[in-house]
């Protein structure tokens, strides 16, 4: 039976930084700063919020007003007096109860919607700013860390927002309101009562300077686990034909050990929290009882009037303990904030530039490009070309060699480090990438698809096509075929895994989005790969027709599927070794010359 | 809940002991206000101030004995917490391995992904309430009643009379909030799914400049989301309100009996004081009642999800390493086999029977969506044949104990699905244990040797997801090099030379056929199919041809039109 075999996390160092001296500002200013951000996104619904506003005060007030009265009826038993008004009091306090029961129902009812609501606004900008940000950003994370962004960290604001709000404000209120009718009953008993505070203040930093770090690693683990669990998941048939379910066990035992050990800290220490409170709850009781025996006895108190306090010392004290907890739950929910301001903080792709029609002429100025982790070998280094438009361009060479990447720097997915990109007589940076794109139709080596009708995905392309426009494309591309065999033709909607159709099926799916797009620039990277060489030679045809008039450049590596192109670029580790006319270099045997002959 | 209670049960004696602490604690908190009633009937009232301190001291000695116990239970509690999470997603997890890839495919992944996130969060939760403060609410209600009741059992008989009606009324709320929770986790599980999506699909949502379109896309799914968790909570706060106040009323009533009651001398004001005081502690413990509820509701919706998984009997597959070796041959033969995927209703593979030699080398052509990789996958055992029976060795495949069958295959996916990590873990899927000189030998085979030499890091560099930041034919070398380093007796490679220009495709052949093993090779390309033994010939599922390529060319019109496509058209 293993117990207590949890590593410390968090080292004295570690909890110095969080509040040490040069950075104390920073950190306040941090947590203070991510909370400000949550309410901007609130704000949107300030009218609500007031409303929630007015119904937490009273409530608070009708939670109040119960217990006075009560106290002074058990007075005026104690002292014996007349009791005729009893009944009176009762309605009252019967009334007092019901609209108590009301407004604190109401407070939360609109709460809730204010809290639902901001955390949708939050998640769909966040789901939005992905899409603005460059491809590298994507590059490097794991996809199900991006998305643990999207659910874990946002949950964690969600499930606060619902109630913190109104139990700080109503834990004031009532604070304010109790301290205020301890004053009036009696400041001598009030200020002993407050001797714990500064022990309360005490304790919570302890604790809260722990809880603050813990949560935001186990958001990070979470995160990790997260990514982990994506990943293998979608990659599910390779680990099986590699047999490496126990490896992908032992890494997740990795990530899940991480979540528990970090997890019982916090919660351990968020633990804390309510017995500190408690313990100096007990004992002000305690100390107020006593020192109230004292004054009683010398004549200073009355009985009643200690009781009456005693009920409101405790009341005192429940929602500094309310309070307390609300901190540390806020804390838990900036911890997943912070992740999510993050991502949204990331810089985004440019997107000025001028909306231009582009005529499609293109040109390449002693471009270059490099990865930062290929670093000594550039994948493309000082490349120059010129196409007119209406020409179609064949990248040829190795794999590797920066084909794609050339498509990739047109299209401005990434950046060049060098040279220029001009398209007619603009260069690339001055054209807004939501122009320029829009009017090019890249169709991808891998040919994504979504999980909707076939219709809607091959309305991708274009996204007010009509029905009719997607036939035609359809049949251009020789995916009538395959999709009117289906039982719900093109209304089939594709599954997540792909299985209903093949690879090669989907590259068609993805060429006919290409002929609804209608592009000024195609660009073709392996788009046939997958296809066979009898339904290519259908196709080609189309896509010869698609390549009329049209700045094209296709990436293939069957010489076939270039055959009838203008012109030829042949690349070799990032640099173009041979250029020119097709027939150009066919007659002139150079390296182009010699590929055909094999 | 059966399956979550056995999880529990693992850790039944720290959670006794928390359970323990926690009924010390309350002890402490109930005994309290008895102090305090004595203090006044005792202190105040006699005017003895030496019970006053006597009482008043024994307030604050149990003070600290609650606090030593409160912390105490906290260790405990979220020990008890933490570790039932931490089983509950491994068993999850470990679950999701073992499914058959049929089975696997009935369960949308963003589902699964819920599951072993949000759902496992859920369910934690109220174990750990349960053990530091859910038993407080009705021990507190219970506790105090039997202390009002030993103080005057006529108005603490008042205080509870409306507790049938209130169990009934909760008891309702629960079961409403358990179908409005678990509509609530299926959206996040939609929200799973979208998310996902977006992200495998951002370079061509970026591409064709559909951020914006996304996002309205996501804008629906979202709104759900908000809608139905609004909803759920919603009607589960009207819990707290309605026991409030019943409970509030039933005080006032104690309120008057007790006036008379105090007229009539039967009791003592201090006793009514106390009992107004445990009133009002009941009421206190009632919001922790509400609390629980929801958390429990939204606990046993998620319960019911992940056990949905958990309890899943069929369709699951060994995961154990077999200790028995890899097959020394393999020769395939296919007996009229049929077979659809489980989420379609088309035939993909209609009356296929063919017979392969072990060391024979075979290519798979046909058109798109024929079926060839769907072979493969019947070869590997993904999935079982709808009708028909397959043999390897001559032994019924489903005989042969899968994780050999695996082990004696290296198979190359048409999509080359790299994992983060380096370059050498990937590698590594192939042969755990490999030296680096193995993985030399395979890399060069495969073509991809001198790439990976001139990146930066070399073998140790750090590829993303999918291998993102590898050009679409260096992905494929790597997972062909990935599967030469298995030592199989069969290796498959599903077109996965579409990416590679002629020359290195033409390099990798030579470097292939020094292999002596059995070889299925999906193509595309005549070129490669001449290199094979035999050529399979798939069309719409069935066969249409199987030779070399000599015998198809004669008697294949097919082949023959396939041939002529891939003429050099120099015109």
């Amino acid at each position: 039976m293993k117990f207590f075999n949890y590593e410390p996390i968090i080292t004295k160092e570690q909890i110095k930084n969080t509040s040490g001296k040069k950075k104390k500002g920073e950190r306040a200013q941090n947590w203070t700063y991510t909370l400000k951000r949550i309410f901007d996104f609130v704000a949107e619904q300030k009218m609500l919020l007031f409303i929630v506003l007015l119904l937490v005060v009273l409530s608070s007030a009708f939670a109040l007003i119960g217990p006075f009265i009560i106290g002074r009826m058990i007075d005026q038993f104690i002292d014996g007096s007349s009791l005729s008004q009893l009944s009176y009091w009762l309605y009252v306090l019967a009334v007092v109860y019901l609209l108590y029961s009301l407004s604190s129902y109401f407070q939360n009812y609109w709460m809730v919607g204010i809290a639902q609501q901001t955390v949708f606004r939050i998640r769909t900008q966040l789901y939005g700013h992905f899409f603005k940000l460059p491809l590298r950003f994507f590059d490097k994370r794991k996809h199900g860390e991006l998305m643990s962004r999207a659910t874990n960290d946002i949950e964690t604001i969600s499930s606060t927002l619902n109630s913190a709000f109104i139990q700080v404000v109503s834990s004031i209120l009532t604070l304010t309101g109790t301290v205020a009718v301890m004053l009036w009953l009696s400041p001598l008993l009030t200020l002993i009562t407050m001797l714990i505070v500064p022990l309360m203040f005490y304790g919570m930093r302890w604790i809260t300077k722990r809880t603050s770090l813990l949560f935001k690693q186990q958001q990070a683990a979470i995160g990790e686990m997260n990514g982990l669990i994506e990943e293998s998941i979608t990659g599910q048939h390779v680990v099986k034909a590699f047999s490496q379910e126990t490896e992908m066990l032992r890494q997740f035992d990795e990530k899940n050990s991480r979540i528990r050990t970090v997890g019982f800290w916090a919660l351990t220490y968020s633990g804390f929290i309510p017995k500190v409170m408690n313990t100096l709850n007990s004992l002000s009781f305690a100390i107020v009882a006593l020192a109230g025996g004292i004054f009683a006895y010398y004549g200073h108190i009355s009985i009643g009037t200690i009781i009456i306090f005693t009920e409101y010392a405790r009341q005192f004290t429940r929602p500094l303990n309310d309070l307390a907890n609300q901190f540390n739950t806020v804390l838990s929910a900036l911890a997943g904030a912070e992740r999510v301001f993050l991502i949204m903080d990331e810089k985004e792709d440019e997107i000025d530039g001028e909306n231009v029609e582009l005529l499609g002429n293109v040109r390449f100025q002693n471009v270059s490009f490099q990865y930062d982790t290929q670093a000594s070998s550039p994948t493309l280094s000082n490349v120059s070309f010129e196409v007119k438009s209406g020409q179609s361009v064949a990248l040829i060479g190795q794999t590797g060699a920066g084909k794609t990447t050339i498509m990739q720097l047109l299209t401005g997915l990434y950046e060049k480090t060098d040279g220029k990109i001009v398209f007619d007589d603009m260069e690339i940076e001055e054209i807004s990438k939501a122009s320029l794109r829009s009017q090019m139709a890249f169709v991808l080596q891998d040919p994504f698809l979504f999980e909707m009708s076939i219709k809607e995905n091959i309305r991708y392309g274009k996204l007010d096509a009509t029905d009719e426009e997607i036939y035609e494309a359809a049949k251009k591309a020789n995916a009538h075929t395959f999709i009117d065999k289906l039982p719900d033709k093109y209304d089939t909607i594709l599954s997540a895994d792909g299985s209903q159709i093949s690879q090669g099926q989907k590259q068609l799916l993805s060429i006919a989005r290409a002929f609804v797009a209608d592009p000024k620039i195609l660009l073709l990277d392996e788009a046939t790969s997958s296809i066979d060489t009898v339904t290519e030679l259908h196709i080609q045809e189309a896509l010869e027709k698609l390549m009329e008039d049209r700045t094209s450049f296709i990436i293939a590596h069957r010489l076939n599927t270039i055959r009838k192109v203008d012109y030829v670029i042949v690349l070799n580790q990032g640099k173009i070794i041979e250029q020119g006319k097709r027939q150009d270099l066919i007659e002139s045997q150079g390296v182009f010359g010699q590929m055909l002959n094999v | 809940m059966k399956t979550i209670f056995q999880f529990i049960r693992r850790y039944k004696w720290p959670a006794a002991i928390a359970f323990f602490l926690m009924l010390l604690e309350l002890a402490s908190d109930l005994i309290q206000p008895l102090f305090m009633a004595r203090m006044i009937n005792e202190g105040l009232l006699e005017e003895n101030l030496h019970n006053v301190a006597f009482w008043g001291g024994c307030l604050f000695a149990l003070a600290l004995f609650s606090f030593i116990s409160g912390v105490l239970n906290s260790f405990f509690s979220a020990h008890v917490a933490h570790s039932f999470g931490f089983d509950l997603r491994k068993a999850l997890y470990s679950k999701i391995q073992s499914l058959t890839m049929a089975t696997y495919l009935t369960f949308p992944t963003s589902g699964l992904i819920t599951r072993l996130t949000s759902d496992v969060t859920q369910t934690m939760n109220i174990v750990f309430m349960m053990l530091r403060i859910a038993m407080k609410a009705p021990l507190m209600t219970i506790g105090s009643l039997i202390m009002a009741f030993v103080i005057n059992a006529k108005l603490a008989l008042i205080l509870c009379v409306s507790f049938p009606f209130l169990l009934i009324f909760l008891v309702w709320m629960v079961s409403v909030g358990i179908k409005l929770f678990a509509q609530v986790q299926q959206r996040l599980d939609f929200v799973n799914r979208q998310l996902q999506e977006g992200l495998q699909a951002v370079r061509l949502i970026k591409a064709y400049m559909r951020g914006q379109y996304e996002e309205s896309r996501f804008l629906s799914v979202a709104e759900n989301l908000k809608f139905d968790t609004i909803k759920a909570t919603r009607v589960m706060e009207i819990a707290l309100p309605v026991l409030q106040f019943v409970m509030n009323i039933s005080l006032l009533i104690v309120i008057w009996v007790g006036a008379d009651a105090i007229r009539d001398n039967d009791i003592l004001a201090g006793d009514l004081a106390a009992i107004i005081n445990y009133a009002f502690r009941m009421t206190a413990s009632f919001s922790i009642f509400s609390f629980i509820i929801i958390a429990y509701a939204r606990a046993k919706a998620s319960a019911e999800r992940i056990e949905e998984i958990l309890n899943v009997e069929e369709g699951l597959e060994e995961v154990q390493k077999n200790k028995a070796p890899v097959l020394e041959n393999f020769s395939i033969r296919f007996d009229n086999v049929s077979f659809r995927y489980p989420t379609t209703e088309q035939y993909t593979l209609q009356n296929l029977s063919f017979s392969i030699e072990s060391g024979e080398k075979i290519a798979i052509m046909g058109a798109t969506g024929s079926g060839k990789s769907t072979i493969l996958q019947l070869v590997e055992h993904f999935y079982e044949p709808n009708s028909g029976e397959i043999f390897i060795n001559d032994q019924n495949i489903k005989d042969i104990p899968l994780q050999q069958l695996r082990k004696s295959i290296s198979y190359v996916p048409q999509q080359s699905l790299l994992f983060s990590g380096t370059i050498v873990d990937n590698l590594r899927w192939g042969q755990n244990d490999a030296s680096l000189a193995q993985i030399i030998d395979a890399t060069k085979k495969a073509q991809i040797h001198h790439s990976i030499e001139s990146f930066d890091e070399q073998y140790e560099t750090t590829i993303g997801q999918r291998g993102i930041n590898l050009s679409g034919g260096q992905k494929q070398r790597l997972a062909i090099a990935r599967a030469l380093l298995k030592p199989a007796s069969l290796l498959i490679l599903d077109d996965s030379t579409s990416a590679l220009d002629v020359a290195t495709e033409q390099k990798l052949w030579e470097a292939l056929d020094q292999e002596a093993i059995t070889m299925l090779v999906v193509t595309q390309k005549i070129q490669t199919a001449q290199t094979a033994d035999r050529i399979l010939l798939i069309d719409e599922g069935r066969l249409h041809g199987f030779g070399t390529h000599e015998q198809l060319m004669a008697t294949n019109d097919l082949y023959a039109k396939i041939v002529a496509s891939q003429q050099e058209v120099l015109a």
